[in-house]
């Protein structure tokens, strides 16, 4: 519509009224919530105005120190990100393969290998890469592998991980494509706490540094899960593995390791 | 009157604001997911119910895929708690049935919650944000015990869990 | 006068057919988390449903809906053909291939993150890639829609712009502003992640731009029901609206206020300060405002119709209303849905009240009587109004239209009054399963059931509804007549300036923006790296 009316002009009563009235109440909200309710809110240990006022707008406060209860054994120290343990390239492979010989007693490929040590072909970088690094600090103990695992170096660790990445997943021990999946591998139990096996494992999803399980030994996974529930092996971060071995009953750990030791 | 109905609810947010109700957190603090199981307040042997000088209770938790550590959060009834947790990963809601207790776990972040449990009692505690296909399970638990009660188990032990 | 027809009609069918595809899969999720599912349930496959329900539903169909509905709306309010159709016909393929391409690593489990994205978990980038295509064809539509009025205004300079078409350019503002926070985050944040040049981002705030989005829109979606409420619904009755003025300020007041209120989506996140938290709750109890402007016209509006029909009484009136009219009908379930989920939204936005609810499935309960009830209906009443007009056939399936409606809002209340009951039992939301074995859950068995139960009734509602449309476009050809937007009882002939543009309403939109985001997110973004999280990937090869 054609009009000579000024919108942006103070004499406007629809422009004066509104942008007063929205700024009013911007001011009223910010009296309120800025200088008023700061005040209200329990243990806000505020000392000054500007302190309050800082709160509110949520600035970021330095954590006050506290008491630490230090823990009695040695903790994973790993860094596990989607990111762990880096880019590698064939050289490093190489090196690996190199490195890898020694190893090639105990984790020989597939079907040779012993039925107390887990298949490394194929797992994922991150998840050799991680329980190298535990074996070394002493997070992770095992009589025949922290002696080698002590000597490796960083690039070692590198190396031997990118070198099971690289070979292709051996068939397991004892393949049987028939054996149902159970309950507590598809579907877990919830109100335990036990998501299912594959929503970290393969299957639904892998979770940065989780091994593969599908053509494991059945002895070497029921032997992990009752580490892990009875606090045997806890290099698990933040008890991520113990939380949920616990709270499986007896007959589900044999279930669940007798189904991955049957994947192909 | 729309305007009377928008300052009355503004009105009720301001009052049960003032009368100390649940308030939004106070003040934020940052925490590095990649790290917090090696150095700070959430390491593993930290984590749990702390007895603090003033007397009042700090409950440390960590939310993971797809647990929180610990899985069995002990309180005592009709003390001041001081809720503080992080996630070590993604995303992860903490609600803690049958309470008003109900917030976010975002990482880089923590989350300070001051709460007080009036009766003994036992909760579930579900994470309630989509944290990933495990989401589903992961269900911790709260137990509030009696104050007394609580007092005994502290004088033996400096982070108290009812992890079975 | 419809030029467009074609135009129109496929925005409408491909709306249609995207929200029937995502009613059947929100149907076999509720039955899949439901004690009636006799199966052991699998997480994998109902976060992928999740995830292409909820983007289906969330930013195809009602964005299609909005924009066929705005074209029709430019061509018949203003009655000239649409300026730009070619560019109408981009947009729409850009919003179509964008679906495709969103939802192709959806279906294969590539980018299970739900619709709301959360970060730091990260999908398949062709999942965002698909809804930023989605989004930029949308905006096409807002470049239409402004362009058109102007042009209009230009040639008509002593004539007001008629309200629906108005209204229909206050949602196109409204929504080309409200995308720009989910637009920036997937840009700039996630997709830089996704595609690997990045391996952080920082989550909280990732958050506070998706709420920025979040919130207002809901009131997007609204758009195409309130239009339809103040222009279609007085004349489909026989009556005229009570108050031309009282529309355009109720458009306004959302254009300015329903955007800056989204963190009260972040009530309970840490990374948000307490003083921003209160004021967009503030400014998210004036948003109530031009709802409750809206009820008051409307009703206002039908008890004019309904003493033009002879109607008595202080509340004798009410039975003399057209009840057989479908828009009579649709409108009177969406105001009650609009009532029972207004109620539960002022819950919401109480900080202390929210805290007993908050991601529980009240909240999924809360969001769906909203928009799958009292907006989607309306859309379903916008397609039986402009039908005949589209395809010059007669519509003339009245009963089939009248059970169809009535079954949609018995399956909404079926289905989220339950949902909003466990929400206050604590269940929370977004969980594949629950274990109903357990003695706590036990309790929320029968409920979660019932829901499954509503749920069934708006799947055959919406076979009834696809039956009429598809029978529409069989019947006999008619000449429906011009097509008439509703009258007001005082029709505009001067408005003040401030009433027919947008020029300061989009100022304060900005402004208070500004205000209400501009001092949390520069906060968030000083805190930089430090605050930035390794994302965690999903979808990762098998």
């Amino acid at each position: 519509m054609k009009t000579e009316e000024r919108l942006f002009s103070w004499r406007n009563s629809w422009f004066s009224l509104s942008l007063g009235g929205t700024a009013g109440l911007v001011v009223l909200s910010l009296i309120a919530g800025f200088l008023v309710l700061p005040y209200a809110t329990p243990n806000s240990k505020l000392g000054s105005l500007w302190d309050a006022i800082c709160s509110a707008a949520g600035v970021p406060r330095a954590t006050a120190p506290s008491e630490q209860v230090a823990p009695t054994f040695k903790t994973s120290a790993v860094v596990m990100t989607s990111q762990m343990p880096g880019p590698t390239d064939t050289r490093s492979v190489g090196r690996g393969a190199t490195l890898a010989m020694q190893c090639a007693i105990c984790h020989a490929s597939g079907r040779h290998s012993q039925p107390d040590t887990p298949n490394l072909e194929g797992q994922p970088a991150a998840a050799v890469y991680k329980q190298l690094r535990d074996f070394k600090a002493g997070a992770r103990v095992n009589a025949v592998m922290t002696p080698f695992a002590i000597n490796l170096t960083e690039q070692d660790m590198i190396d031997l991980s990118a070198y099971y990445a690289y070979l292709p997943r051996q068939p397991g021990l004892h393949p049987d494509a028939g054996v149902p999946a159970p309950a507590i591998v598809i579907r877990g139990a919830a109100m335990r706490n036990i998501p299912a096996c594959s929503s970290c494992h393969g299957g639904g999803e892998v979770k940065a540094g989780a091994p593969w399980l599908e053509g494991q030994s059945a002895i070497y996974i029921k032997a992990q899960l009752q580490a892990f529930a009875g606090e045997h092996r806890r290099n698990d971060i933040s008890e991520q593995m113990r939380n949920i071995a616990r709270r499986m009953t007896a007959q589900e750990i044999d279930e669940a390791a007798a189904y991955y030791a049957s994947r192909p | 009157m729309s305007a009377c109905t928008v300052g009355l609810l503004v009105g009720m947010a301001i009052f049960a604001g003032v009368h100390r109700a649940v308030m939004p957190q106070a003040w934020i603090e940052t925490a590095n997911p990649r790290t917090v199981h090696i150095a700070g307040e959430f390491i593993e042997s930290n984590l749990g119910s702390a007895v603090e000088a003033d007397g009042s209770v700090t409950v440390r938790a960590l939310g993971q895929q797809f647990s929180f550590t610990p899985q069995c959060v002990v309180v005592p009834s009709d003390t001041p708690v001081t809720i503080r947790a992080t996630s070590a990963d993604v995303v992860h809601g903490f609600l803690i049935t049958g309470t008003n207790i109900n917030t976010m776990l975002v990482p880089g972040y923590i989350s300070i919650l001051p709460v007080k449990f009036k009766t003994p009692g036992e909760h579930t505690m579900p994470c309630q944000e989509f944290c990933g296909l495990g989401h589903e399970g992961m269900w911790a638990k709260v137990k509030v015990i009696d104050k007394a009660a609580f007092a005994t188990l502290a004088a033996k032990q400096r982070r108290l869990t009812c992890v079975e | 006068m419809l030029n467009s027809k074609r135009l129109v009609l496929a925005h409408f069918w491909l709306a249609f057919v995207v929200f029937g595809l995502a009613l059947l899969l929100g149907e076999w999720q509720m039955f899949a988390r439901s004690p009636l599912n006799p199966g052991l349930g699998n997480s994998d496959w109902y976060y992928r449903s999740v995830t292409a329900h909820g983007s289906a539903m969330g930013y195809v169909f009602p964005t299609l809906i909005a924009m066929g509905f705005g074209y029709a709306i430019t061509e018949l309010a203003l009655k000239k053909p649409l300026i730009g159709r070619r560019w109408a016909w981009t947009g729409l393929a850009m919003v179509a291939v964008g679906a495709v391409v969103a939802l192709i690593p959806v279906s294969l489990g590539l980018a299970s993150v739900l619709y709301t994205f959360y970060p730091p978990m990260v999908g398949n980038p062709f999942y965002y890639i698909g809804v930023v295509l989605v989004v930029v064809g949308s905006w096409i539509w807002v470049a239409l829609m402004s362009i058109n009025m102007i042009v209009w205004k230009r040639e008509n300079p002593d004539k007001p712009v008629p309200l629906a078409m108005f209204a229909n350019v206050a949602g196109a503002y409204l929504w080309g502003w409200t995308a720009v926070g989910a637009a920036i985050e997937v840009l700039l944040l996630i997709l830089p992640v996704a595609l690997g040049f990045k391996d952080t981002i920082d989550a909280g705030l990732s958050r506070v731009f998706f709420s920025w989005t979040l919130h207002a829109i809901v009131y997007f979606w609204l758009m195409p029901t309130y239009i339809a409420y103040y222009t279609i619904f007085p004349r489909a009755i026989g009556g005229r609206l009570y108050s031309d003025a009282m529309g355009r300020i109720a458009f306004i007041l959302f254009v300015v206020v329903s955007m800056p209120i989204g963190v009260h989506h972040l009530f309970a996140d840490p990374q948000v300060g307490g003083g921003f938290k209160f004021i967009q709750s503030v400014f998210t109890a004036m948003v109530s405002l031009p709802t409750l402007v809206t009820i008051f016209t409307i009703c206002a509006s039908a008890e004019i119709a309904s003493r033009l029909r002879g109607g008595r009484g202080p509340f004798g009136w009410v039975k003399a209303l057209p009840w057989g009219n479908p828009m009579m009908l649709a409108t009177t379930f969406s105001l009650l849905m609009l009532g029972f989920g207004g109620v539960g939204g002022l819950i919401n936005m109480s900080y202390q009240l929210n805290t007993s609810i908050h991601n529980t499935q009240w909240i999924t309960g809360h969001f769906h009587l909203i928009f799958a009830g009292a907006i989607v209906i309306m859309y379903f009443a916008i397609a039986y109004d402009l039908w005949p007009h589209l395809t010059g056939r007669i519509l003339k399936t009245g009963r089939m239209m009248k059970a169809q409606l009535w079954l949609w809002f018995v399956g909404m209340i079926v289905t989220t009054f339950p949902w909003h009951y466990v929400g206050i039992l604590g269940m929370p939301r977004r969980m594949a399963f629950y274990d109903y074995a357990n003695p706590e859950i036990a309790k929320q068995a029968f409920s979660v059931s019932m829901s499954v139960v509503g749920g069934a009734l708006l799947v055959v509602s919406a076979v009834l509804f696809f039956t009429i449309l598809i029978r529409g476009h069989r019947a006999e050809r008619a000449d429906p007549g011009e097509y008439r937007f509703a009258q007001a009882v005082h029709e505009p002939v001067r408005l003040p300036a401030a009433l027919n543009g947008f020029a300061l309403w989009l100022t304060l939109m900005i402004g208070l923006t500004v205000v209400n985001y501009g001092y949390p997110i520069a906060q968030l973004l000083a805190l930089g790296s430090s605050t930035s999280v390794p994302a965690v990937y999903v979808g990762a090869p098998q």
